[in-house]
Parts: structure tokens; sequence; C-alpha cells
């Protein structure tokens, strides 16, 4: 057993298959029309994928969840480390956190849309704040555990505060924060399309729910299945990344990816 | 070299009281020269290296390095902690080479100086491994290169050879002193080993325990170089390490 499990991507095709087969099985079952079977649903892949439009649809998703996620690093990041160090940053931030964290940054989408509209601005702005949440908190955990007389060998060398933060404090916390990091891509993915659900006029979402709208189950469960997909690709693209960043850490991190909206 | 006067260190507890871990020190260490500073568990001895180091601000007195005072840490003075502190995300070349190039030195001049500095500290072959792919010696080995490399005249140990082992711990202390022949630094070497202090230094500090105050200075007369096979059944070392032994479980001191 513990052979067929080495087998690299076997596991997950499996359970990809078992899912696929439960789903055609209840659908066969139950005949809703609101639960197409998988195979009617997986038609509707090639379709939507050479579609032009859908195609700018989901690039256009694409392109404001990487906008909003990479805002949220080099916000997020800096923040986190700072907390970390200075006792001053911390008794600033920490409280602004404790309050934004748990609220579902989707649910701030209508405030958010009558400053900015329903544009780009809006929806890129609620992913920046969906991501840089656990960003910043595993920063500053990455931070504050970075060992002191790391630092005072770094101190000893000439360095100054500044350049131990950058160069020290950053890569030492490096671990800690990849797992931030893949908590937030998660939920970049998320309230990508939440956002869209809100103020619909393009995006994943949008196709999602306008198939919805027109009872176009097919389509429904076509679009889920390519988010799923686009989760999936991006979180191995991820985890590859991560593994040649930090190959030189204590394997001390396993990381689950866990987080609120 | 070193000029410590009148040093004292309170640090604040959690329950808001002060407590006095060091209580006036004064202690001239010459140049070259190579003292320990011995003591039980929690007498300060940590605390006195990190304030020689710049690392912790002393309560009252000073610290004087060649007659400038010490107020922050500086590469004249390079560190070896028990808990190695390397950088793990760095190679044993990177380690080595972090404070050369810290300090403005041309790549290739400062990667030469620490590959032969990693083959003096018998590593040669480990210059690619990461930290995490040592052992606890071979770690203490690339973190006492990393520091040689950068060229401070003061060594300050920390308990260096702590978390080694006995076999491992009396061969890093051969290299030490092989080390230190060739361009006798000024070493304050912390640790709680009678016998490693009697082995390796000219004198012995011992402090008493918490606060910790000078108790005694010993001078430890003993041929160099010092090969422990021999100094073990020399008498005269015997008497040494016996001698502070009875001052570091003296009954007659209580606390004031
Ligand atoms: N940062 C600190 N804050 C509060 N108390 C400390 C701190 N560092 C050391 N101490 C206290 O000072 C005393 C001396 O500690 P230390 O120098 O580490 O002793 P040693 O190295 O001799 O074991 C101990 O009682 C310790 O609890
Ligand atoms: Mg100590």
């Amino acid at each position: 057993m513990t052979r067929l499990t080495q087998i690299p991507g076997l596991p997950p095709l499996v359970a990809a298959a078992g899912l696929l087969a439960a789903w055609e099985l209840a659908a066969r079952v139950f005949d809703i029309s609101g639960l197409p079977p998988a195979h009617a649903a997986l038609r509707e892949l090639p379709v939507i994928l050479t579609d032009k439009e859908s195609l700018l649809n989901i690039l256009d998703s694409i392109r404001r969840m990487v906008v909003g996620f990479a805002f949220a690093l080099v916000f997020a990041i800096p923040v986190g480390l700072m907390m970390g160090r200075s006792r001053l940053t911390a008794a600033f931030f920490n409280p602004l956190l404790m309050i934004i964290y748990p609220v579902p940054k989707a649910a701030l989408m209508p405030i958010i849309m009558l400053w900015l509209g329903v544009g780009d601005a809006s929806k890129t702005l609620v992913i920046f704040l969906g991501v840089s949440l656990p960003v910043i908190y595993h920063a500053y955990q990455g931070a504050r555990a970075v060992e002191e007389k790391m630092l005072w060998s770094a101190a000893a060398m000439g360095m100054d505060a500044r350049a131990r933060l950058t160069r020290i404090v950053f890569p030492a916390a490096l671990p800690e924060i990849m797992v931030g990091v893949r908590t937030g891509l998660v939920l970049a993915l998320i309230t990508m399309v939440t956002s869209e659900m809100i103020a619909r006029k393009q995006g994943v979402g949008d196709i999602l729910f306008n198939a919805l709208a027109m009872a176009q189950y097919e389509t429904v469960y076509a679009t889920i299945v390519i988010i799923g997909l686009l989760g999936f690709v991006i979180d191995v693209g991820f985890e590859r990344l991560r593994a040649h960043l930090v190959a030189w850490a204590e394997p001390a991190h396993e990381i689950a990816a866990v987080g609120s909206t | 070299m070193i000029s410590i006067e009148r040093l004292s260190k309170a640090f604040d507890t959690a329950r808001g009281t002060s407590h006095l871990a060091l209580s006036d020190i004064s202690l001239d260490v010459a140049g070259g020269e190579f003292v320990s500073i011995l003591g039980p568990s929690g007498c300060g001895k940590s605390t006195l290296l990190y304030i020689v180091g710049g690392f912790v601000p002393p309560s009252s007195g000073a610290v004087r390095v060649q007659g400038a005072a010490v107020t922050g840490p500086g590469p004249d003075r390079g560190p070896v902690f028990q808990e190695f502190a390397l950088f793990p995300w760095k190679t044993v070349l990177g380690n080595v080479m972090y404070g050369l190039l810290e300090q403005g030195a041309p790549k290739k001049i400062a990667e030469d100086r620490a590959r032969a500095l990693i083959e003096m500290v018998h590593l040669k072959g480990y210059e690619n491994f990461y930290p995490k792919e040592l052992s606890g010696g071979m770690k203490q080995r690339v973190a006492i290169a990393r520091t040689l490399a950068y060229g401070p005249s003061i060594l300050l140990m920390d308990e260096p050879f702590g978390a080694l082992d006995a076999h491992t711990r009396t061969g890093m202390q051969h290299e030490l002193l092989e080390i230190w022949e060739r361009d006798r630094k000024t070493v304050l070497f912390v640790t709680h080993s009678v016998e490693e202090a009697v082995f390796l230094s000219d004198r012995v500090v011992v402090l008493t325990r918490s606060p910790g105050r000078i108790k005694e200075i010993s001078r430890i007369d003993l041929p160099r170089p010092r090969r422990r096979a021999e100094l073990l059944v020399d008498r005269r070392y015997q008497d040494y390490v016996v001698a502070i032994e009875k001052l570091m479980d003296d009954p007659a001191e209580v606390r004031a």
C-alpha cells in the first residue's frame, strides 16, 4: 500500500476519479436538474476553454488575483517582519489585525464598492486584504522566532538594524512566511471568485453566476471544476517553489492550507 | 586590551522587581591573554560576556576595549555562542564568507580566506553543505571559522563546547588551542567546566553564585603548547583543578 502512495501523482488522480464517480452516481440516483452528471459537466470544459470571451474572463480574474496577491506580499511581509522585531510596531498593528482578521473580506465588498466602484480596484483590494492578513501573521510569528544570537552574530559583523531586518530576519523567517503565503494563495482564489460574485461585470465568477441565473447547470459545474483545477495547479506550483526556496530549512514546517475568507 | 570597570547588571523581572545578575565586576584582560570565566549556572557568566560584546548594556560601570568605551557590537569582538547561531540559509562557505563580505572584502579574497579557514577547522569538502546537514561539532567549527574570518582581535566564547559530547568536546578544545597558538587573540571564554578552564586558560576567573561577583582569579602556570594527555598526569594540573573545584563548592559562601 505504501508503495502505491509513493508513485507521484497517483493518489490525487485516484481521489479525483473517485470524486467524479461519486458525482456521476449521485446525479443518476437523484436525477435533479441542479446536479447534472459529471460527464455532462466535463463536456462543457472544452467549450468554455475554447470560447474567446470566457477565456478573456478567466484571464481577467487571474490578472486581478496576481496583482492583488503581489501587492499584498510587498505590503504584508515588511509589516509582519517589523512587527516581529519591534514592540512598538506590534502594539500598533496587533489590535487592527485582530479586528480585521475574522471579518470575511467579501463582506467588506459592498462598502468598498461604494468607494471604488464595481471595477478592478474594488476586487483587487479585497484580494489584497484577504492575502495580507495570513501573510502578516506568519511573517510576524517567523520574525519573532528568529534566534537572538543569530542577530547578534550579524551585528558583530557590522550589520545595522535595517540590514539585519532585510538580510537576516527575512531569510530566517522565510519558511514561516511561506506557510502564510500558501494560505494567502488559497484565499486569493476564494476572494477572487467571491468578489466577482458580488460585483458582477467580468471574470470567472461572472461566468459562474450568469450560467446559474440561466439554469445552465453543466456550465456552472464546469466552471467550478476550472476554478478547482486552477487552485490545484497554483498550489502544486507554489509547493515546488517553496521546496526550492527553503530547502535549507529543518523540516519543521508541515503546512496546511487553512484560513478564513 | 579589555578593561571591565565596576560593572553591574540588574534585570527587570516579570514581577516588576529588579534582579541583580552581576555585581561590581572589575577585570583587566591583556592582549593575547586567554581568560576563562567560571561559575555555577545562573551566576551571570553569559551576561558578562554579552556586555563585553556590546549586545547587552550594563546597568552601571563600563567596558573599554583598547581605551574606547564599548557602546555596541563591533567586528573587533567576535562572538561564538553555545547555540552556534549559524545562518541556516547559507552554506558552510557562505556562512564563513559572510562577515568578510560585510566588511567590504572583494568576493574573491573573501572566498579564498574562507576556504583556508574551513580547511583549518578540518571541514574541507563540506563547503557546500547547509548547517542542517552537519553534526554539532561541525556546526561549532563553522561558527568559529565564521567569526575568525573577519579578524576580530578579541574572541568572546560562551560555553562554545557546552552542547557537544565529551569526546568531541576535548577534540575541539585542542583545536581551539592550536588556532589560538597561531595568532594569540585575546579570548574571554565562559564555561562551567573546571577542567576545560584550567586546560585552556592563562587565568581563570571564578564568579560567586548569583549575583555574580569575582570570587577569585587563579593564574594557571602550565607550559604551552598543552596536551591533554600529558596534563592529565601532571601534578600541577591536578592541583589547579582540585583547588578551583574546592573554590566552586565552598560551603562558606552564603548569599547576602
Ligand atoms: N534577558 C534577561 N532578562 C531577565 N533576566 C535575565 C536575562 N538574562 C539573564 N537573566 C538572569 O540573569 C542571571 C544570569 O544569567 P546568565 O548570565 O545567563 O547566567 P550564566 O550564563 O552564568 O548561566 C540569571 O539569574 C538569569 O535568570
Ligand atoms: Mg550562560
